[in-house]
């Protein structure tokens, strides 16, 4: 594979400059890239951190809420059935907003409250205060279950785009990178190879031009003594071809 | 009726001689020491069933829930008063009815709330409180709407008169259901309270002290509990049932109360009602006022059980049940939860 | 989903009767126009199926963010809640009243285990 898989170029000076440069864009792409999954690793390390440590004080802040039910239940009796039918419109709602972490938009839950509480008067003979304790109680757990849920929101976001950067810098540095390296390393070999013919061929034309001329000074040697001037100049006007020296014998 | 001690046991001897067996029934200090040493529900299943209780859960499969041993607790209280119910000559057929109207005042309400929501009504049925059914449920599941409720059903249930004298029928639709959950337990009140004036004797002088003392507290706590909601003064006032100690003069002062302290300047006017005031408080280790109310209801409701010949008794075993009720299911909420700190605070009864 | 988010969106719960009864007093409860509820009451007589069809209509209503569910009810359910793998709705597993916190068996937990164990195994 290391020979083969290169890109398709022809292997010229011109092709090598661009590949040059793309080599360069990669190189920086990585170290981008890099940063990017560092800074997201960082991230997602505190919010895991965070998570477990929410999910802990839950299950105390769970625990607190359901045993003042119980102390309401207490002193109330059974209410349930009328909380579970009275339920109308929501009061405490979330909103999400948007948090950006190194390009990565991730989710923010926020609660807010909208219109009154339907459960005002309950327990108003009986079980108030209780219910009230309640109430505030219940209102802490689902302030923190909205913290956790966006924790989690942001866990899961996160996770899966340090997955995806890891497999793009991964892809950069063991597939692009050597690809491109080996399509540099293919120009260069084959613009040497080209050089070393051209210079072969020189010093052939170069050795075959001097046999001629020497026949030809001989010529012109023996024409000498035999009495024959010859002085023209070779006219550079003529159109004659030149006759392909290298290979012929 | 100046004879009625002559005549009382003809008629209702047995029933009498019954509950004060079903008295003793009632757990004691001893038992409830047993139940808070119970590090399981199935412990708890066990200590109960060396009590009175005897093999009520027997039947339940294992992992036992709260909410399992509330109803059993709850039907064991319904078999033991029906059985009572269906043995009662008149008046005490009457004194025992306006005793299950209370839980009817909850039922309706469940029920109005259910159709004001537009739930079905054979969903609800299941959850009312069985002392409190009345035949008319049954039919309840023609009304869809709150009018047609109000028409159909409400009119011929026994807590007609009660509907009539104080809710319209578009009250129905407007009102806060708490609202007229208190303003039917209201009149419940002050018609009792009638009722057992008018059968005088022994029974009155018992029954008045309860239902005096049970009129004053839901004064009270209404008042404290109004407090930052949007309950006006003047609606506040008209919850106010008219048949305490406090009636007139006292509850005139609580409407016009505005904090905690103020209503507790009221309670400093009436002896028994200071002293429930005075050591109550909302810090862990205090008795809050709602326990000190309840611990004193006890105390009335044993101390009714002095007295012979007379109805008190019937009340007095089922307040007095419903708290233990309460307790079990307390100390049984604390054992699941594993939440020891507080398993103390119910409140004891013998 | 512009338009939700800016009308705010709803907590859904499926629990037990009580923890269902706290977090509706906490003023999460809401019955949409459909007369569809944000809560489901798990009973010993809700059937599986019922608490699957439940979860699954809630995580495609768009008004719902976050989906709590007790943990017992979503050991029933498990395999669900393993292939959700959305961020939004965000699904919450919370301990109920009799179960304390288990976090072994909670799939975000159980995620996040693995990749710290696989972390420091580099």
């Amino acid at each position: 594979m290391s020979g083969k898989d290169r890109l398709q170029v022809f292997p010229s000076r011109m092709a090598m400059a661009i590949m040059k440069a793309r080599l360069k864009g990669a190189q920086k792409g990585h170290s981008l890239l890099k940063k990017k999954a560092d800074a997201l690793t960082l991230r997602f390390r505190q919010i895991l951190k965070k998570i477990i440590e929410t999910k802990m004080t839950m299950g105390e802040v769970m625990k607190e809420s359901a045993f003042s039910l119980a102390e309401a239940k207490f002193t109330t009796g059974d209410f349930s059935h009328m909380v579970i039918q009275n339920v109308n419109k929501a009061q405490l709602k979330v909103r999400s907003k948007k948090d950006n972490v190194a390009g990565v938009l991730l989710p923010i839950f926020e609660s807010f409250q909208d219109g009154t509480d339907s459960y005002e008067l309950t327990g108003l003979s009986r079980g108030g205060q209780q219910i009230d304790k309640l109430k505030k109680n219940y209102a802490k757990a689902v302030q923190l279950l909205i913290d956790l849920a966006s924790l989690q929101t942001s866990f899961v976001t996160l996770d899966e785009v340090i997955k995806i950067t890891n497999r793009r810098v991964n892809a950069i540095e063991h597939v692009i990178i050597p690809r491109i390296e080996r399509t540099l390393s293919y120009i260069t070999s084959e613009l040497d190879e080209m050089e070393r013919e051209e210079f072969y061929r020189l010093k052939k034309i170069q050795e075959k031009k001097k046999k001629i001329r020497a026949l030809e000074e001989k010529r012109k040697a023996a024409l000498r003594e035999s009495g024959i001037e010859m002085k023209e100049a070779p006219n550079i006007l003529e159109d004659d071809e030149d006759a392909d020296l290298l290979f012929t014998d | 009726m100046s004879f009625s001690e002559l005549y009382f046991n003809v008629d209702h001897g047995y029933l009498e001689g019954l509950v004060r067996g079903f008295k003793g029934g009632i757990l004691k200090q001893t038992d409830y020491l047993n139940l808070v040493q119970c590090e399981t529900l199935d412990d708890l299943k066990l200590h109960l069933q060396s009590t009175d209780y005897g093999n009520f859960l027997a039947n339940e499969p294992s992992p036992l829930a709260v909410s399992t041993i509330d109803d059993k607790l709850k039907e064991k209280l319904v078999i033991e008063f029906n059985h009572l119910r269906n043995h009662c000559l008149e008046p005490l057929a009457t004194f025992l009815d306006f005793i299950t109207y209370s839980y009817m005042i909850d039922n309706i309400i469940l029920l109005i709330t259910g159709t004001l929501h537009q739930r079905p009504i054979t969903e609800l049925i299941p959850k009312c409180h069985p002392l409190g059914s009345f035949e008319q449920m049954e039919a309840i599941h023609i009304a869809s709407t709150p009018a047609e409720l109000f028409n159909a059903v409400l009119v011929d249930t026994p807590l007609a008169p009660y509907f009539i004298d104080c809710i319209s029928e578009q009250d129905l639709d407007e009102m806060n259901i708490e609202i007229i959950r208190n303003t039917l337990y209201k009149a419940y009140l002050e018609d009792f309270y009638k009722f057992c004036e008018e059968l005088g004797g022994a029974t009155a002088d018992s029954m008045c002290e309860a239902l005096a003392f049970e009129a004053d507290r839901r004064a009270f706590i209404i008042t404290i509990n109004s407090f930052g909601t949007e309950l006006t003064k003047e609606d506040r006032a008209k919850l106010y049932p008219r048949c305490g100690k406090l009636y007139p003069d006292g509850l005139q002062l609580l409407a016009r109360a505005d904090d905690y302290d103020q209503v507790r300047n009221v309670a400093n006017c009436y002896a028994e009602y200071k002293e429930l005031f005075e050591n109550a408080g909302s810090n862990p280790g205090e008795k809050t006022l709602e326990d000190k109310f309840f611990e004193h209801e006890v105390q009335l409701m044993k101390n009714s059980f002095m007295m012979q010949f007379q109805f008190g008794v019937f009340y007095a075993y089922v307040k007095l049940k419903e708290q233990e009720n309460r307790n079990i299911v307390w100390i049984a909420e604390c054992v699941a939860q594993r939440h020891r700190a507080k398993i103390d605070s119910y409140i004891p009864i013998f | 989903m512009a338009l939700a988010s800016q009308k705010g969106r709803l907590i859904a719960v499926i629990g037990d009767e009580d923890t269902c009864t706290g977090f509706l007093l906490g003023g999460i409860g809401e019955i949409n126009k459909k007369r569809e509820p944000n809560f489901l009451v798990v009973d010993k007589n809700t059937s599986v199926p019922d608490i699957e069809e439940a979860f699954r209509s809630f995580l495609k209503r768009e008004d719902i963010a976050i989906i709590l569910i007790v943990q017992n009810v979503a050991e029933m359910i498990r395999h669900v809640i393993d292939s959700h793998v959305q961020p939004i709705p965000a699904v919450l597993e919370i301990p109920s009243k009799e179960c304390p916190y288990d976090a072994n068996k909670d799939s975000i937990l159980r995620r996040a285990k693995g990749m710290f164990s696989a972390e420091d195994l580099r």
